[in-house]
């Protein structure tokens, strides 16, 4: 089965691109948008981007690599906690935002190799096994170091980045407000740029020897170590990649939010849901992972919200009627959503080539085969 | 000169359970040599522990003089032996063009890789026809040519063969062999382990016959392939 033509002839990404760019500084979409449905969209996009680069990361090392990891949260709360520490006034570090974007995404990928070494040689369900126990690890102890992480309460407020000053006047040419606090687009637009610079980055290393290895390992691990593939380290580098994007991202979510929220923000669902993300988009694929956190987040940010408003806005529910709550439907919907995939296009909405070859691979012919 | 393949009384197994008691052989440069054997008899732990997939436990393993046992299956290739593994093992998912340059992973010489590719498709013409097809929709024999034409794409010294026969029709087998010969002919020496004994002896200069985890007898094919025990237990006749 080949992609539905209606998916074949989207536009090419430059297009969106464009429309990313163009939604923000337009100003007058987002604020009917805001009056007719309540909700910034422009700062849920922030959001969004924030989650395709831990969708991303996580798409290393299940898509590519094929190792199931089930604690990626958990490093996407190093990330966040690593940079609340260095930069919330309550600590001496105060660093800035360059800085911590760095040492927390270095970070992550460390807490990953450190994690990873020991663990790789496992096969399969047993290192899903070990991540899912590490990340529920982390939340706890998140919790309950209450000296270091302010326990349930999370670290704030976490400093908005300092804005060079020669991109002040350009900021206001284009009709932006210099305050991180007043104009959403300036977060809008860091996060959209490091989504790119990733986007870019994972693109050049899916077609790398490195990529190759990976995908490889993923096929077959003995026939890749018969290769002359390094097969503990190719998988050690793909974890310590996965991992670190994850700590990028939780930098990045602690500077929007301006703290580093709870220990809960960085939970189990939080990894299923990422998993979710890349499984409805296409494992494997960039596209796909990139439209699956599209869908699902968007849906559950956005849409739900949206929904319940206009539920509570017609009068139909007075706000106490569990059942007309569109929210309590949520995750019904989500599930249902996910088995109509599973049943009807089991290799996501855009897959990678391989992994759509390996859904719907006829049977060699049967004479010759053992 | 010594050997190009050295063995030299090698314990290997898994968990609790030996597998190889004491292996030794070796292969000459230029040679086919066949392991024959029943099943379970601890031929695929052979050549997994020449290749570093399957660690040995104690003894030694020399390539062209310089010990290899110790290094992991990665660093093996790069010294030269390719291991085309029982059961075919390709990536099925990738197209064959992929797969070939998959086996070439260990070489960075982009002219080199191209000649050799070019000649994989002179050796196995159907595969240049089905250069763009995912290896998962070969039939078994065309994936059993992939898997040979993968692992001569590293240009190793030492072929290490794994059952090419497995699962193939009769036509089909004596394809590949004619194949492993051209390519030993091109100076590549062979470790062939083979159930089609007969088939193996009459294509190798020398042979092994191994049980339950040792060498019980070795000698030139001709020997054994007119060696009574032999025949009664592997020739079927």
């Amino acid at each position: 089965m080949s992609a539905p033509r209606w998916l074949d002839r989207m536009p090419a990404w430059p297009l969106y691109l464009a429309v990313l760019v163009a939604f923000p500084l337009l100003v007058y979409p987002n604020e009917v948008l805001f009056r007719w449905t309540g909700i910034s969209i422009g700062g849920q996009l922030t959001y969004i981007f924030i989650y395709a680069i831990l969708a991303l990361g996580l798409n290393v090392v299940v898509g590519y690599t094929g190792i199931l990891h089930l604690g990626i949260a958990a490093f996407f709360g190093i990330g966040a906690y690593v940079t609340g520490i260095l930069t919330v006034p309550a600590y001496p570090f105060g660093v800035g935002f360059v800085a911590a974007l760095v040492l927390s995404t270095g970070a992550a990928a460390l807490a990953g190799i450190l994690l990873g070494a020991p663990t790789l040689r496992l096969r399969g369900d047993y290192v899903a096994i070990v991540t899912l126990g590490f990340g529920e690890v982390t939340r706890f102890t998140l919790r309950n170091l209450e000296e270091i992480t302010a326990g349930t309460r999370g670290l704030n407020p976490v400093p908005p980045p300092q804005l060079p000053a020669f991109l002040e006047p350009p900021l206001r040419l284009l009709g932006i407000t210099p305050d991180w606090s007043l104009d959403y687009r300036l977060f809008y637009f860091l996060a959209l740029g490091l989504l790119l610079v990733v986007i870019w980055l994972l693109h050049n290393l899916e077609d790398s020897r490195l990529g190759r290895a990976w995908m490889a390992i993923r096929e077959d691990e003995l026939a890749a170590a018969c290769m002359g593939i390094n097969a503990s380290r190719v998988k050690l580098s793909a974890f310590a990649l996965g991992c670190g994007l994850a700590g990028m991202a939780g930098c990045l979510y602690a500077t929007v939010l301006a703290s580093t929220a709870g220990p809960d923000a960085f939970d189990f669902n939080r990894s299923v849901l990422m998993l979710c993300c890349i499984i409805l988009g296409g494992l494997g694929s960039l596209r796909g992972t990139l439209l699956g956190v599209l869908l699902l987040i968007g849906f559950d940010n956005v849409v739900a919200p949206v929904l319940d408003g206009f539920i509570q806005a017609s009068g139909i529910s007075s706000g106490d009627n569990r059942f007309l709550t569109f929210s309590n439907w949520k995750l019904m919907i989500f599930g249902l959503a996910l088995i109509l995939m599973m049943r009807f296009r089991p290799e996501g909405l855009l897959p990678s080539r391989q992994i759509e070859a390996e859904m719907h691979t006829p049977q060699p012919l049967t004479e010759e085969t053992a | 000169m010594p050997p190009l393949l050295e063995v030299d009384d090698v314990y290997a197994g898994y968990g609790p359970i030996e597998v190889l008691k004491g292996i030794s052989l070796t292969v000459d440069t230029g040679e086919i040599v066949a392991l024959i054997g029943a099943n379970g008899a601890g031929k695929t732990s052979t050549l997994l522990s020449i290749s570093g997939c399957l660690p040995a436990r104690r003894g030694s393993m020399r390539l062209a003089g310089q010990e290899i046992h110790a290094l992991p299956a990665h660093e093996i290739v790069h010294r030269g032996i390719c291991h085309s593994p029982e059961g075919r093992k390709i990536f099925p998912r990738l197209t064959v063009l992929e797969n070939l340059q998959m086996g070439a992973f260990s070489r960075r010489d982009k002219p080199g890789i191209e000649r050799d590719l070019a000649h994989a498709f002179e050796l196995f013409p159907i595969l240049a026809e089905r250069k763009h097809q995912a290896g998962g929709t070969l039939s078994g024999g065309e994936q059993q040519m992939l898997a040979v034409a993968r692992a001569m794409m590293g240009r190793p010294k030492l072929l290490l063969l794994d059952e090419p026969s497995l699962g193939l029709a009769p036509m089909i087998v004596l394809k590949i062999f004619e194949v492993v010969r051209k390519l030993n002919d091109e100076g590549i020496s062979i470790l062939l382990v083979e159930q089609a004994a007969r088939m193996a002896l009459k294509l190798a200069h020398r042979g092994y016959v191994m049980e339950m985890g040792q060498i019980t007898i070795a000698g030139t094919a001709a020997e054994l392939l007119t060696d009574k025990r032999v025949q009664d237990a592997y020739l079927g006749e």
